[in-house]
């Protein structure tokens, strides 16, 4: 196993590099016509390889993060469930790293086939990127993910540290990596530009760091780390969600069902923060050019938000379903109780939060000096107030407001595919278009995030009174760890999408135009069946992989090393 | 089975209910069908929350409820999207066709297309040439060309060319999307920048056209933070060129209604 993956590691190394020299010699060439593809179109072929490779890359560069926590965790509370966990994520790493290397590789070949004169003109662009730091980094990635999975047994006990500072090392490689390729990627949203230069002048002069350092690439890259550690979370938890369905002991049940658990509540972490890095991207590609902001949220791809707050709804409810589920399984979980203003904050939080960010626009800070003392008011005041309620009655009550934020992001200016020339009729009436309103959506954003955060205090509140009964899970709550696995790849692809179709007829904003015939924006329902289609490749690799990577472990640990027969009767 | 249709019951009137409020708000159909889908998810979470614990299931038996979960998954978030409203690509492909005109020409391809054209348009005149050979070596003189010998335009024609000007402003005011973010003729237009139905008597055409070139060379009145955020993108030089920004101009010069109020461009650089 072990050699298999080694041998399919280099060769995907070779081959990532062999696509790199490729690629500068391919370079040089000018004048080369397109390549057609068949069936899907240009567009459409680079968009699944692009966006296949961007999935599996989120995962290699999320999941160390996880990891790492992960190992760190298991090292200060000695619960070797953690470690395990760890080690078994790595494994998996290892394997999808070459499907990263594989999907790289195509992307490249593609974007050449489909667009060579963009294709070039880009490379060159960033020639120190793309033929030196990216490989450069990527090597010293394989290498350190290498040497970290297989330090593993032997930098055990007091050098577990080293270990785990190997682990961080290989956080800030990816890290780097990460920032690296975000530059040409947001550089093609965002280029930098200059008043009184023409676009094309500027970029002639400036100088790399100048294109990389552009308006979206920092927002970009914060929205993509915490992404990336939800979504390794959410994979995570669908491994154990399949490991679960597979166990044959209760043992077996017992330590998958704290896998999706611990998996789960690392990617929550990173979900939370998902909204604002996501919304602090939103504002400044649209401070960079506010074309953009009617694009997204009034126009061609306005139902795509809508779609977008579907999903994202749906992701919460699960979340927070399966925290239902979890409290479920702890023995004294009706035992806990609450204070009454925590029910209290979260009915009033809606619209309080709907009247402060009216009134008080972020990025005001006179939002905070009302909304932080509410929100922080049950935990503060809390202790002086005798009534209490207990915790599964505030967590009902969480559902209804989390489904009453759910109805204020989905409410739209009009249900029309673009809001130009948007007939009356279609229209939110007057006095009720506070809805559609980007403070109501940014409340309901906050809404959310805050009962889950509730939820997820008063769950931390029954383990420490209760017993956990591993193992005894509803079985239902599988099905909540693949729907999370699935919906947030969904989303990731839905949003890459977006982001890609912002840069509207243009490769590069304002720069360069696609004069393809497909430089428009396909229908969402179009869009959806792609999306669809990439996610379901992708988890089918993924499951494979988990396959691969811990069936073989779970047998071992079922079937110690060596035998119980005597070794003279052998 | 009790707590399905007690919750689904509930569901049901609750949803009956906001359709109802909605109703009489004279909120729009698709607005009551949203509220009333998400009271039913709300009976559904609510059905789940407080259902039966499900059983452990293993080897063949869990492997047939992923495919069905996954094929439930799928078939919904295929659908889903689908009942949404649809943005038609047509219409922008039309738009889209006519700002990279001018590119598409210039490039490789363009200049390979109309290479074939040019070939195609020699052929015919060579064909019409012998044709008016043909002609003036019969009884009947053929006339191959109406194409005047002299650059002379007659008043009509002077007339059409600058109603053509005009069409060209006004096809960039829908190019350029200007109605996102400007209401002219009553269309168009969130607030986010100033009615410009009299812009015609408060700036000249020349103005107007520094305006749309420098968005900060003037500021509307009541619209001092949009000017100092730079809401109106510095880009429509380089995305139109100096005939198209004129004609833009020229045609928003002819907007002179008194009746809307337009707000007062004041100079800034």
């Amino acid at each position: 196993m072990k050699k298999l993956s080694n041998g399919l590691l280099a060769l995907m190394v070779l081959f990532s590099l062999c696509v790199a020299a490729a690629t500068n010699v391919y370079a040089q060439e000018s004048g080369v016509s397109s390549v057609e593809f068949p069936y899907t179109g240009n567009r459409t072929a680079v968009w699944v390889v692009a966006q296949l490779h961007i999935l599996f890359a989120a995962f290699i560069l999320g999941a160390p993060i996880f990891i790492v926590i992960s190992e760190w965790l298991g090292y200060r509370k000695q619960d070797p469930r953690y470690d395990r966990l760890a080690k078994e994520i790595t494994k998996v790493t290892v394997i999808l790293f070459s499907m990263t290397a594989v999907t790289g590789g195509l992307f490249i070949f593609v974007l050449l086939a489909a667009y060579p004169q963009f294709t070039t003109s880009f490379i060159n662009q960033f020639y120190v990127v793309f033929a030196i730091l990216y490989p450069a980094l990527f090597i010293a990635e394989t290498i350190l993910m290498y040497a970290y999975l297989y330090t593993w047994d032997v930098w055990k006990g007091e050098k577990k540290g080293r270990h785990i500072a190997l682990g961080v090392l290989l956080n800030l490689v990816c890290l780097l990596i990460l920032f690296v390729i975000n530059g040409p990627t947001s550089f093609m949203n965002t280029p930098p530009k200059a008043e009184g230069v023409s676009p094309q002048d500027f970029i002639a002069a400036a100088t790399v760091w100048t294109k990389i350092a552009n308006q979206s690439w920092f927002p970009l890259s914060l929205h993509r780390i915490d992404g990336n550690v939800a979504f390794g979370g959410f994979i995570a938890g669908m491994i154990a969600a399949y490991m679960y369905m597979a166990a044959k002991t209760q043992e077996e049940r017992a330590y998958y069902d704290w896998m999706g658990f611990a998996a789960i509540w690392i990617a929550v972490g990173g979900s939370l923060l998902q909204p604002f890095t996501g919304l602090l991207l939103a504002y400044e590609m649209c401070d960079y050019d506010f074309s953009f902001c009617p694009y997204m949220m009034a126009d061609q791809l306005s139902m795509f938000f809508e779609m977008q707050g579907v999903m994202i709804g749906l992701l919460f409810l699960a979340i927070n379903y399966y925290s239902w589920l979890s409290l479920k399984r702890i023995e004294g979980a009706d035992n806990v109780r609450i204070t009454i203003l925590a029910p209290i904050v979260l009915v009033v939080l809606l619209p309080a939060t709907m009247w402060v960010m009216n009134t008080y626009w972020i990025p005001d800070p006179m939002s905070l000096v009302f909304l932080l003392p509410l929100a922080v008011s049950p935990f503060l005041l809390g202790r002086f107030v005798p009534m209490t309620v207990s915790a599964r009655t505030v967590i009902k009550i969480g559902f209804i407001i989390m489904l009453l934020s759910d109805a204020v992001w989905l409410t739209p200016a009009g249900f029309v595919a673009t809001g130009t020339d948007m007939p009356d009729e279609m229209k939110l009436p007057e006095g009720w278009d506070f809805l559609a309103s980007m403070p109501a959506k940014l409340s309901a954003i906050l809404t959310l995030v805050f009962v889950t955060v509730v939820n997820f205090i008063l769950y931390n509140r029954t383990i420490k009174q209760g017993t956990i009964l591993w193992g005894k899970i509803d079985f239902a709550a599988q099905f909540v760890l693949i729907f999370l696995a699935f919906t947030s790849t969904w989303i990731m692809g839905l949003m890459g999408a977006v982001r890609s179709l912002l840069k509207k007829y243009f490769h590069t904003y304002s720069l360069v135009s696609d004069l393809s015939p497909e430089s428009f924006t396909p229908t969402l329902s179009y869009s959806a069946g792609w999306i669809t289609a990439i996610t379901v490749v992708f988890i089918a690799i993924v499951s494979v992989a988990a396959l691969v990577a811990l069936r073989t472990s779970v047998v071992r640990v079922r079937e110690p090393e060596g035998s119980a027969v005597p070794i003279a009767v052998k | 089975m009790g707590n399905l249709f007690k919750k689904l019951g509930l569901g049901l009137v609750v949803g009956g209910v906001l359709v109802a409020i909605a109703h009489s708000q004279e909120l729009p159909f698709s607005f009551q069908v949203l509220f009333f889908i998400i009271s039913l998810v709300g009976a559904t979470v609510f059905i789940l929350l407080d259902a039966r614990p499900l059983g452990t299931m293993s080897g063949g038996k869990s492997l047939l409820a992923v495919i069905a979960f996954w094929i439930f998954m799928l078939t919904v978030s295929v659908a889903g999207p689908s009942l949404l409203p649809q943005f038609d690509p047509e219409d922008e492909k039309v738009k889209i066709g006519k700002l990279l005109d001018k590119e598409r020409k210039q490039s490789a391809q363009g200049k390979a297309e109309e290479l074939i054209a040019r070939a195609k348009a020699l052929d015919a005149q060579v064909k019409a040439l012998e044709d008016r050979l043909k002609g003036l070596g019969g009884s009947q003189p053929a006339v191959a060309s109406q194409t005047p010998l002299t650059g002379e335009k007659s008043p009509a024609a002077a007339s059409a060319s600058a109603g053509d000007f005009m069409k060209v402003g006004e096809e960039q005011w829908q190019l350029q999307e200007c109605y996102n973010c400007h209401k002219l003729r009553g269309e168009g237009g969130k607030k986010r920048g100033p009615e410009l139905d009299n812009i015609g008597t408060l700036l000249t055409v020349d103005e107007i056209q520094e305006k749309i070139a420098n968005p900060k060379s003037f500021m509307a009145e009541g619209y001092e933070k949009e000017w100092q955020k730079g809401i109106m993108p510095n880009k429509f030089k380089d995305l139109m060129d100096p005939k198209e920004m004129q004609a833009l101009a020229a045609w928003l010069g002819t907007f002179k209604n008194a009746s809307v109020n337009t707000p007062k461009p004041i100079k800034k650089n």
